[in-house]
């Protein structure tokens, strides 16, 4: 299942890495990934898909130090 | 004030009086700033166990543990015990030196990429990039490591930046995001709890973390719930608590196993449904109805739902669970259990029973040692063997389960507590991944006994080949061992070897009665294993025992 998510993170380059880690790690695949500095900090448009709940991923993002925000898009509506 | 000056002002400054480490290159300033300092280093002879003794220091304390490496090999060999750390919520600082800020990314001699290396082994870490952030970094990192869920902090500082004049900025911590409470949560556990006929409380290593074995005890003695605890939570319940049942899990009692398939309630207090704690996830308490307490949100819901969840310090969630008493049929029936599936110690033969010694040792012990294990067989007997009164008393590499923890936690856990009896518990093959450090006790006097259960194996591989691949002994015979009492000796540290039954108890009064550091080599049964097994893929009350086997 596909789920779209945005985030905010710190303006550090490690950051990118670090949450894009876990993503792959707790089993979910990147199938679009949009990333902008704005005001001094990474704003990423993302979209990934796996059969396991989102969930087990916003949780483990939002545990990342460098993660400000973690919000989950309802992809249907995006795609309207 | 130079970097590396700032760097042991700051630790020294935060109450570090112990670091464990191993000087280089890249990391020579910062040992520069250490030889003038209050702060006592202890050289380990590989970084590896310089990160074992500073989880060994921190798993004693529940204090801050920290580590020095210098760049690239130096570094990398940190790794592992990071790993641990990370598994295990241990509260490390790893502080490694770098190339110089200008040679990064030119292949430089030493230089790696430890920043990158460390994403999936630590909760955070950082590379200074520039001098004026170092106090912040430093701060905060200690601050990271220590609050909320603790874990392994890694802080790479470039070479330069050791040498650079930099500001001191003092840093206040925000204040901490401790989730609140949810009342309608706390209302929903107690209405389970008021129904439940049948509830069982399931410790896990949570409870060290928060400090929060006085509030289990008062929810434990009001409710009377039976109780189980996973590895990591030994010493949690007390020993003496009369509806404690013991761990529970692959190598877990019956007792507790059996209770936690029937019951009704399971009352998760800061663990994490691990896949050795629950054998068939689907099979594994399957009639429960799940009240899970955690700090880390992530872990509830993560391998069974919960249908109350309270995300918070147990030392808030546990008090604001209501003490409905326990039915005493449902008790009953568990301290039945306990005494039909007692443990045995008469085992036939002149041969050392090693569920008998470690049952001995534990007895004759202070109740205030600590017992480091290493992992294995005798990591189980252990667990299974002997008591504890508090989770600090009882190291053990859990999440992670590495080899070679054993003698360097020791080492970490006697110079945190000078005054205790500490010891490692070992095998043949484990003691002999960080052997080395032998060096660090001898080089400190430090008391530390060894005990080591030799059957010339890999054990724990040895009875997997023996039970689930036809006896098929793939590189698990170490009958090349060395001796292992000469080998101390070569370090000024005595000892003994034992091969019978009957040389045991004199063999644990001179471990017992020893001033300083002592080994004892027992020799056991080659053919021995560890009994109760619940084997890979089946539910925990479908164990195997000696005799059904």
């Amino acid at each position: 299942m596909k789920h779209s998510l945005i985030l905010v993170l710190k303006n550090q380059s490690i950051a990118v890495e670090r949450f894009l880690r876990v993503v792959r790690h707790r089993g979910f695949d990147l199938t679009h990934f949009q990333l902008n500095m704005d005001d001094g900090q990474y704003n990423v448009a993302m979209t990934v898909d796996s059969d396991k709940p989102i969930h087990l991923l916003t949780s483990q993002l939002n545990k990342l130090v460098d993660v400000k925000e973690v919000n989950l898009q309802n992809l249907q509506q995006q795609v309207v | 004030m130079t970097g590396a000056e700032l760097t042991i002002d700051l630790l020294s400054k935060h109450g570090v009086k112990d670091v464990f480490g191993y000087p280089g290159g890249a990391i020579m300033p910062i040992y520069d700033a250490l030889y003038d300092s209050s702060i006592k280093h202890y050289l380990a002879r590989h970084e590896q166990g310089a990160g074992f003794a500073a989880v060994g220091f921190a798993r004693s304390t529940g204090k801050l543990g920290v580590c020095f490496a210098t760049s690239g090999p130096g570094a990398t060999n940190l790794i592992t015990s990071l790993a641990d750390a990370m598994m295990d919520s241990v509260p490390l600082l790893a502080i490694t030196g770098q190339v110089p800020t200008a040679a990064i990314g030119s292949d430089a001699f030493q230089e790696i990429d430890i920043l990158g290396m460390s994403l999936s082994c630590t909760k955070h870490s950082y590379m200074v990039e520039r001098a004026e952030d170092l106090a912040e970094i430093l701060q905060e990192a200690m601050h990271l490591a220590q609050s909320g869920r603790p874990g392994p902090v890694l802080v790479d500082i470039p070479k330069d930046i050791q040498m650079a004049q930099v500001p001191f900025k003092p840093w206040l911590a925000a204040d901490e995001y401790l989730p609140e409470l949810d009342l309608n949560q706390v209302a929903i556990a107690n209405q389970l709890l008021s129904e439940a006929k049948q509830p069982v409380a399931y410790v896990g290593g949570g409870v060290q973390a928060a400090d929060a074995q006085d509030e289990l005890m008062q929810f434990l003695n009001k409710t009377q719930m039976p109780a189980v605890a996973t590895l990591k939570a030994l010493g949690s319940v007390l020993p003496d608590y009369e509806h404690y049942l013991g761990m529970l899990g692959m190598h877990g009692g019956q007792a507790a196993n059996i209770a936690v398939q029937e019951c009704d309630v399971l009352v998760c207090i800061g663990a994490r449904f691990d896949d050795r704690v629950t054998g068939n996830l689907a099979k594994f308490a399957a009639k429960a109805k799940v009240i899970h307490l955690d700090i880390d949100a992530a872990e509830v819901g993560k391998r069974k739902p919960a249908k109350a969840s309270l995300i918070a310090d147990l030392k808030t969630s546990l008090p604001a669970l209501e003490c409905f008493v326990t039915p005493k049929a449902w008790c009953d029936v568990n301290k039945e259990m306990m005494v039909k599936h007692a443990w045995r110690y008469d085992y036939p033969g002149e041969k050392v029973y090693a569920p008998y010694l470690l049952s001995q040792l534990s007895e004759r012990m202070p109740k205030t040692g600590v017992v480091c294990c290493d992992v294995g067989q005798h990591q189980m007997w252990v667990a299974q063997h002997m008591k504890f009164s508090h989770p600090t008393n009882h190291l053990s590499s859990g999440g992670a389960g590495t080899m070679g923890f054993g003698l360097p936690a020791a080492i970490g856990a006697q110079v945190a507590r000078p005054n205790d009896f500490v010891i490692t518990v070992s095998g043949d093959g484990s003691i002999m991944m960080n052997i080395q450090e032998l060096a660090t006790i001898r080089r400190n006097n430090l008391p530390v006994k060894i005990l080591i259960l030799d059957n010339q194996r890999l054990g724990m591989v040895r009875q997997w080949q023996e039970l689930f691949f036809e006896g098929r002994y793939s590189e698990t015979n170490l009958s090349d061992n060395p001796d292992f009492v000469q080998l101390a000796a070569v370090f000024g540290i005595p000892g003994q070897t034992v091969t019978h039954a009957n040389q045991v108890d004199d063999a644990i009064t001179a471990l017992v009665n020893s001033k300083g550091p002592y080994i004892v080599h027992a020799c056991i049964d080659n053919k021995a294993n560890v009994w109760p097994l619940v084997p890979p893929g089946a539910a925990n009350d479908e164990m195997i025992t000696e005799k059904a086997k």
